[in-house]
């Protein structure tokens, strides 16, 4: 008996350990300070439309949510050019376009610094972009199609080289860019331009022969993200088989109904009702007959 | 109906003369009107605050209203059998139930136009059918053929009542006037001379034949709205004709369920004698294996292949959440009916009223139990949706207004009982006279 009760102990005291234990471990848990992360990104879309793309998250051990419906300043520079008041949506994420009233401030400086407060609490200020454009230019070179991509950067008011920026040059398939060389991604030399020999020849473009080339910077350290695009008619012309939707079928609109059927369903209909309507004609005899 | 042979027509016209409501009557007619009214609340609500007062949601979007629709269209069928196959084959003895089965028609056919409205939740959108409509779709073929039948079955109930309404007109009763003046209006003109006859004989027989390729459409397009949709438990060829034979099997059981009533509440027992009940109990034996047989089709070869999409439907039905009620519809629908009438003793009016109940009812929940398990099985699995899109039972607002609904069916027949003779009068007496000099 003695033993048995002293065996009962040790298990409450064992119990009592795990107990405390488990507690511990859930309090430290608790106690891992979450901190608040912001993204910044920068996008210049064929060098006519800037703009940035703010995200918040809350990073908590290795564990990333994000910031719904959380309020921002951007300013652009200093606190005196504010860009826009910013509230994310359910991803955390935020667009802002530069206005047109601070076109001065961005036209008098090569380098810009975008600046994020929530409330008086400073939380981005050193997110630096150097001002960029992208162009495109096309040639044939002895029966070869040669797509020419240059990116240049603005320093001292001046258009200068960007040497060393890695591109993707391709043409638009499907929401991404299907490189229109052998490489993946192509670096800018020295003179700021890549160029990129066209393997792919026989692409499937609209019913013009249309397709889109793209040339991309992705997150950039200096210049953010970079895109420019350019139409031109190198595809294969694509026939829309518009026959799929004019044909006769079950399947399409009233105005297609097809023909045996409409021939079907109306001699029914009209056999049928054509009967009762003698009926009807019948039934107003008989009324005739017993009023005469 | 040898018994009857001795009796005069005036006999006859007095027996056969539609009676005042005693006071079961109008205890009978209150709870209907009381049913009737608490649907007419409940649709009232489902008006106002739309289907979501239904439990019907993104998987069972087809409940007991419809369910009901395929009830009612399926006991309508009736009318084609008594009515039109037995007036063609000459079939004598069905005459005192050729009223019964054409009034049944006419209700039942009636509150299926009204359900689909029901189940559409916005009633004023039944005008972009005929605006908008796609003959390739088997919803509107549904729409014709029971516009079709309603109005086949209307005037086959009406064209057979002429000789009988210049009777009610010229009898001197204590009925009220307008009464008078409504028989006068509907068939006043029915002077029953040969040209008159003649007409009406033709118009009769030209109807029976219309009527019965019009009633196996409509119960096949019914069948259809299922059976084009590629769904467990649906997609079966087999489904016209099961269908048709289980309509009518319910069908007849209705009528023999009314044949008991009204031979009780007119003390009509000289016209619907014992020997109808026996051979209408026949008929439902009949139709009972019939539609068993077709039962076993639907279920046994699916079962025996088991295709994995099937399996969870199946297993529902027989050994699941479903299985009392799937063995409750085969038992007392089909084989309990089949077990009792078989025998001469089973084939008595009240057995055979007690059987014609249970076919109706067992028929009721067989409906239920084509439409909604199968809803409740889709191919692809239910993820991320609400607890309530995995189990369906309906709301007290659907019960009230499916109640509501078999509630109005059964009004319109007491109110047509109430106001002509439930059993035709110049037939019977043309019938008599013929046997008395034959």
């Amino acid at each position: 008996m003695k033993k048995l009760h002293h065996n009962i102990l040790k298990l409450l005291v064992t119990l009592c350990c795990f107990a405390t234990a488990g507690q511990t471990a859930n309090a430290q848990s608790d106690s891992v300070p979450a901190t608040k992360i912001i993204r910044m990104h920068y996008y210049n879309v064929n060098n006519s439309m800037q703009y940035i793309l703010l995200e918040s998250q809350l990073k908590k051990e290795k564990t990333f949510t994000p910031q719904a419906n959380k309020t921002y300043n951007l300013y652009l520079d200093s606190a005196a050019n504010l860009v826009a008041m910013l509230k994310t949506d359910k991803d955390g994420k935020a667009k802002a376009f530069i206005p047109p009233t601070l076109k001065a401030a961005w036209e008098g400086s090569s380098q810009h610094t975008f600046i994020v407060k929530e409330g008086d609490e400073e939380l981005v200020s050193d997110y630096v972009i150097t001002k960029s454009k992208i162009d495109i230019d096309t040639a044939n070179e002895d029966g070869a199609r040669v797509i020419n991509v240059s990116v240049m950067k603005m320093d001292n008011n001046e258009w200068k080289p960007a040497a060393g920026v890695e591109l993707k040059v391709g043409f638009e398939r499907l929401g991404g860019i299907l490189s229109a060389g052998d490489e993946e991604t192509y670096t800018t030399d020295s003179t700021g331009t890549v160029k990129v020999t066209v393997t792919k020849d026989s692409l499937p473009g609209n019913e013009k022969g249309i397709i889109t080339i793209a040339a991309r910077a992705d997150d950039n350290e200096t210049f953010g993200n970079l895109l420019a695009e350019k139409n031109i008619s190198w595809g294969l012309p694509t026939e829309i088989n518009t026959h799929f939707f004019d044909q006769r079928a079950l399947w399409t609109t009233r105005f297609r109904t097809p023909i045996w059927l409409l021939a079907m369903a109306y001699s029914i209909v009209i056999g049928v009702w054509g009967t009762l309507i003698y009926l009807i004609f019948q039934v107003i005899k008989i009324r005739k007959l017993g009023r005469t | 109906m040898e018994n009857i042979t001795t009796l005069t027509s005036e006999q006859i016209t007095k027996d056969l003369m539609p009676q005042q409501f005693g006071r079961n009557g109008k205890i009978w007619v209150a709870i209907l009107v009381l049913i009737c009214l608490i649907g007419a609340y409940a649709y009232y609500l489902q008006l106002k605050d739309g289907l979501i007062v239904t439990n019907m949601r993104d998987y069972v979007s087809w409940g007991i209203y419809i369910s009901n629709f395929v009830f009612f269209v399926a006991i309508s069928l009736v009318g084609s059998l008594i009515t039109a196959v037995f007036r063609l084959a000459n079939v004598e003895w069905s005459t005192p139930l050729t009223r019964i089965a054409e009034i049944i028609a006419v209700s039942a056919i009636t509150f299926a136009s009204l359900i689909i409205i029901v189940d559409m939740g916005r009633p004023e959108r039944l005008l972009n059918l005929f605006a908008y409509g796609r003959i390739q779709s088997p919803i509107m073929w549904d729409v014709i053929v029971i516009t079709t039948y309603l109005f086949i079955s209307i005037l086959l109930l009406y064209i057979p009542l002429l000789p009988d309404l210049k009777i009610m007109g010229e009898q001197d009763t204590k009925g009220p006037k307008w009464l008078k003046k409504f028989y006068r209006f509907l068939g006043s003109f029915w002077k029953g001379n040969p040209a008159q006859e003649k007409i009406s004989n033709k118009s009769i027989t030209i109807l029976c034949i219309l009527i019965i390729p019009v009633a196996f459409c409509i119960h096949t397009v019914t069948s259809w709205l299922f059976a084009t949709t590629y769904r467990p438990g649906w997609d079966s060829t087999n489904f016209g004709a099961y269908f048709i034979s289980g309509a009518f099997l319910v069908g007849a059981g209705a009528v023999v369920t009314a044949m008991f009533v009204v031979r009780k509440m007119y003390s009509l027992e000289k016209y619907i004698t014992e020997e109808h009940f026996d051979k209408m109990g026949k008929i439902v034996v009949l139709l009972a294996l019939l539609y068993l047989y077709f039962n076993v089709n639907e279920y046994l070869v699916p079962a025996f292949k088991m295709k994995k999409a099937e399996e969870g439907h199946l297993d529902e039905l027989f050994t699941g959440q479903f299985a009392p009620l799937f063995w409750f519809a085969i038992l007392v629908g089909m084989v309990i009916p089949i077990l009792v009438l078989v025998t001469k003793k089973g084939r008595k009016p009240l057995p055979m009223f007690i059987t014609g109940i249970m076919v109706v009812v067992g028929a009721w929940f067989k409906r239920y139990l084509i439409v909604t398990p199968t809803l409740l099985h889709p191919f692809l699995p239910m993820t991320n949706v609400p607890e309530n899109f995995k189990h369906y039972f309906p709301s007290w607002e659907e019960w009230a207004i499916a109640l509501g609904s078999l509630s109005g069916a059964l009004l319109i027949i007491t109110f047509f009982v109430r106001i002509f003779p439930i059993i035709p009068i110049q037939e019977t007496i043309t019938q008599q006279n013929e046997k008395a000099t034959s």
